[in-house]
């Protein structure tokens, strides 16, 4: 087993922003709020400084949070929105779970073509202007939708004709034309608040290695606003979900795949899983299980848990060198702080078996999973139409 | 009016530029900010020198030695300019030395700050400088290869397989660097001959984009790494260097096959570029000097005349103005040097 | 005209040359041509594409080329020399190959093979090219789904012969999907159909865009029947709701 150096082997210095290669786009939104191109929506105090890959300063909300909820997670695995939601609440931060949000839909233009640049920048210019409306700054769930809306956002800042029809689109709309100062992902703000969950820590993770796929979407789309820490693998990966599982006292267990996709190929984990399936298993499970053995692997996008769990059937019909349960960042955390692992972390929608690893956390799955039968004979009974958050413990 | 030249800066550029002004007859001040003069190639250590494989520490030590021993040339080490006042023919330099501030008259300035090496933290291929203790750069190797024991840093021990990555920080847009840096393919080359000499069982690979061994650097290095020392050149450069099994896994594409590759090495090296030092920054603010987007200093003519600057008076060499070879360096020098005099005699009259 | 029928033949329409052998010789070089203009054309073309000194950075990084016989690097190359006949060949067999994970957006160069083969598949849908179609065949569920419902996957698509190698817990999920989707405490996530609920209003601002953009004329050119569906469906809301299309 590998584990990563939390200390650097040099001292990387630390980049200073004036260097950055890049346009801060923030600054060009401001010119074109000033010019009374379109209104930039301020990040809510009280927000937590991030620095990303250039040494800049990223703003990260603590509660008055939009969330951008995605279509796979929400889809399929619930418990990850779930999670998101049960930490919010458990820290009593203020949120919104809107249902005035589409998807952002870019994993069916990723997938299909059947959309076009002028169609995708409304939709998500659409989602901004009703997050404005109601006072709560959009925090995104989905990998793709940050990184495709950190595209959007360059695109609406450097083509004006573009930047004129979405305009005209809104107006037909009835809305404004807003912009967040800031495009924050959930794993962001988990990253920001990881120190805030280990104090409420319940479970010592000490003996869970936990191995970390970061999402290309996260770190590889407009690649200069991602969070990144000299003290995290040198500063030269992204911190993000690797900070969270060492300020939860467990090790990351480092393989030789970590750049790699996981295979979800937006089209690919529709219509030609074959390909998925082996990227999934062959470049990074098999990986990972044979580098690092890790008792899980976090992730922080949709796609990615989906491929990277399911995939795994498969291959374990077929005797490969496989098995490690999946999940997200925020889902890690909440179990870590005492969540229940099927009424909010929702567990039973993962395919790859996790029992192992929560033994191993020290919670009684077998106890929680007779707790969560009950309140589904509840629901069934007709004595509560839905589970609520009294039920899951916030 | 004063007849004395500042040369700002003691590496091979400023003591060429000091000796050919002496040799000229005028009086020289090099204010050096090392405790030694000699630059990089004593600072940094290097080895051998790219072109000739002669000591580079016995070649600068030449160098000094011309410009030192002349009787009308002061060297101040230990010590960095700080202001400048007054203008062509009749500077006002301020010098910060450790005992203290002082101020000298000075006819004409020579800028001779030169490069700094490209920090990799910032390169944007996955190469892992500050995450593994085997991959290094071309400064380090230097080290190595002076003492003659070239390693691997992790074991201490011979490596088996060692790989250099060409283009680390130049030629790259998303950096910024667009430039070539000119002489991290000649010096890749030099240290594959030197490793292959000092472990000759050790493979050693070079992962390029395109091998710019402009010259005689074809036929004195490049042809000769091939042909005796059996280097290898791949074209293909490394997108990642992660660790597997205790050695470093590398990740690029064979452009020759064109299939992606994985390969184990034990050392790599990042041939990493040229930029413009801080010195040369300072300077170049502190005297009003125009500077390409990049940080170099910019010259009346980029063909006609590659020393004399749009200030009256002051006069540029080696890499102030952009990535350059030992060679180049010694020639803008001495060009540097002779035009600095020649603007004096001129009564610093002579326009350019 | 020439066309060119040997690798080294130069089919010249006055763009650029090509050095490839032309597999779909049937089509005229002026429609190649025009296709070419197309990609050109679009805004983000010049972030997308600058030129090529084939380093492989792209290559390594990308995982499609570990399991086609696919290379972003001739992609970008292709664009780089306007290849006209290659570029059309590659919309028509390389495209959709491409994985979307923007691995390779690390060129040195700048370029975005990934955001150049988006372009590429958004011209040939856009000009329902056979590739297209068959691409998207098999996924115009998908697409009817996030066009009607605004989110792109719902809770009742997971069927076991939908997904069958993913073992026997889809099974279970969908016996007792309305069940399991009752016992999620966030009040957004009590639907079936979709990800989770939408407003009409919402929705209606949606087919919108989709009608104000051309998305609509893509799928027609596309699929026509999944277009009149889709149609039917925004028709009806949009109606009610008192807009004109």
């Amino acid at each position: 087993m590998s584990i990563i150096p939390i200390e650097s082997i040099r001292v990387k210095p630390r980049p200073d922003p004036a260097n950055a290669p890049t346009v801060d786009m923030r600054e060009r939104l401001f010119e074109l709020e000033a010019a009374g191109e379109l209104i930039v929506q301020r990040v809510p105090e009280p927000y937590i400084e991030v620095t990303t890959k250039y040494g800049r300063i990223k703003k990260i909300p603590e509660q008055m949070t939009w969330h951008h909820k995605s279509c796979g997670q929400c889809g399929h695995i619930p418990g990850y929105s779930t999670a998101i939601f049960w930490l919010n609440r458990k820290l009593g931060m203020d949120y919104n779970d809107p249902t005035d949000q589409t998807s952002c839909t870019a994993w069916n233009y990723y997938a299909s073509a059947t959309s076009n640049a002028a169609a995708q920048a409304g939709v998500a210019m659409r989602n901004f202007a009703a997050a404005h409306e109601v006072g709560y700054f959009p925090i995104i769930h989905c990998g793709t939708s940050y990184g495709h809306y950190k595209e959007v956002r360059e695109e609406i800042v450097s083509h004006p004709d573009l930047r004129a029809q979405v305009r005209d689109i809104m107006g037909k709309l009835g809305k404004q034309l807003v912009m967040p100062e800031e495009i924050v992902h959930y794993s962001e703000w988990v990253h920001a608040m990881r120190d805030r969950f280990a104090a409420l820590q319940v479970y010592d993770f000490s003996n869970i290695t936990a191995s970390v796929h970061p999402a290309c979407h996260y770190y590889k789309l407009v690649q200069e606003d991602a969070i990144y820490d000299p003290d995290i693998y040198g500063g030269e990966r992204t911190a993000t979900v690797t900070a969270l599982v060492q300020a939860l006292g467990a090790k990351v267990g480092d393989y030789s795949t970590f750049f790699d996709c996981c295979g979800f190929g937006f089209r690919h984990i529709l219509v030609e899983r074959d390909f998925t399936r082996s990227f999934a298993t062959q470049r990074k499970i098999e990986v990972m299980k044979a580098e690092a053995n890790p008792d899980v692997t976090l992730t922080h996008d949709t796609g990615c848990v989906t491929t990277l769990d399911k995939s795994q059937f498969a291959a374990k019909a077929h005797n490969r060198n496989v098995g490690i349960p999946v999940m997200s960042d925020a889902q890690f955390a909440a179990l870590a702080m005492g969540a229940h692992p099927y009424k909010v972390c929702q567990l039973h929608w993962h395919t790859t078996d996790y029992t192992a690893l929560l033994e191993k956390m020290g919670i009684d799955w077998e106890q929680a999973w007779i707790e969560f039968e009950n309140e589904v004979a509840r629901i069934e009974r007709g004595e509560i139409e839905f589970l609520s958050w009294e039920d899951a413990g916030v | 009016m004063s007849e004395r030249i500042v040369v700002i800066g003691g590496g091979p550029a400023g003591l060429e530029a000091a000796a050919m002004a002496g040799r000229l007859g005028s009086d020289v001040l090099i204010v050096e900010k090392n405790a030694v003069v000699g630059g990089m190639p004593i600072i940094e250590n290097y080895a051998a020198l790219t072109h000739g494989f002669q000591s580079a520490e016995e070649m600068v030590g030449r160098l000094t030695a011309s410009a030192t021993d002349l009787e009308n040339v002061e060297v101040r080490v230990d010590s960095e300019v700080t202001a400048v006042t007054g203008s062509g023919g009749d500077f006002r330099v301020t010098i910060k030395s450790k005992g203290g501030d002082d101020t000298v008259p000075a006819g004409a300035i020579v800028l001779a700050t030169g490069f700094q090496h490209f920090d990799p933290g910032r390169e944007t291929q996955q190469y892992g400088y500050y995450e593994f203790p085997d991959v290094i750069v071309l400064q380090d190797a230097e080290v190595m290869l002076k003492e003659k024991r070239f390693v691997t840093p992790s074991t201490g021990l011979p490596p088996e397989r060692v790989a250099f990555i060409q283009c680390v920080g130049s030629r790259d847009r998303q950096i910024g660097n667009e430039y070539c840096s000119k002489v991290c393919c000649g010096i890749s080359s030099k240290q594959a001959i030197e490793i292959r000499q000092q472990v000759p069982d050790a493979r050693v690979f070079i992962f390029y984009i395109d091998m710019r061994m402009y010259g005689y650097w074809e036929n004195e290095i490049y042809w000769p790494a091939q042909e005796q020392h059996k280097v290898n050149y791949v074209k293909g450069i490394v997108t990642e260097i992660l660790s597997k099994n205790g050695r470093l896994l590398i990740r690029g594409e064979d452009t020759t096959m064109g299939r992606p590759m994985e390969v184990a090495m034990d050392v790599v090296v990042l041939a990493n570029g040229m930029e413009p030092s801080q010195g040369t920054r300072q300077m170049a603010d502190l005297l009003g000097l125009p500077s390409n987007k990049y940080g170099f200093v910019e010259t009346v003519h980029d063909v006609l005349d590659t020393v004399t600057t749009s200030v009256p008076g002051v006069f540029v060499c080696g890499a102030v103005t952009g990535p350059v070879d030992l060679d180049d360096t010694i020639s803008t020098a001495g060009a540097a040097g002779a035009k600095a005099v020649a603007y004096l005699r001129a009564g610093a009259r002579i326009s350019v | 005209m020439s066309r060119a029928t040997a690798p080294t033949t130069f089919a010249d329409g006055g763009g650029g040359a090509t050095l490839s052998p032309d597999h779909y010789a049937e089509v005229p070089y002026e429609e190649k041509l025009r296709l070419w203009d197309e990609v050109k054309a679009d805004p983000r073309f010049p972030d997308y594409m600058y030129g090529c000194y084939e380093c492989g950075i792209c290559v390594a990084a990308c995982p499609s080329a570990r399991f086609y016989d696919f290379s972003p690097r001739k992609i970008a190359q292709a664009a780089g020399r306007e290849d006209v006949e290659l570029i059309f060949e590659q919309m028509n067999d390389d495209v959709w190959n491409c994985s979307q994970c923007f691995s390779c957006n690390r060129c040195p160069r700048q370029n975005s093979p990934g955001g150049l083969i988006t372009i590429l598949r958004e011209v040939a849908v856009k000009n329902g090219l056979a590739s297209s179609k068959a691409a998207l065949e098999g996924y115009t569920r998908i697409v009817y789904k996030i066009m009607t419902t605004g989110t792109q996957v719902s809770p009742d698509m997971l069927q076991a012969d939908a997904f069958p190698d993913w073992g026997p817990g889809v099974t279970e999920v969908s016996d007792k999907l309305d069940l399991w989707r009752r016992a999620l405490p966030p009040e957004t996530l009590h639907t079936t159909s979709m990800s989770w609920v939408v407003e009409q209003k919402t929705l209606n601002e949606l087919y919108l865009i989709w009608h104000l953009t051309g998305v609509m004329d893509m799928i027609a050119e596309v699929d026509e029947g999944l277009h009149m569906i889709i149609l039917d469906v925004m028709e009806e809301s949009l109606e009610e709701a008192g807009y004109q299309i």
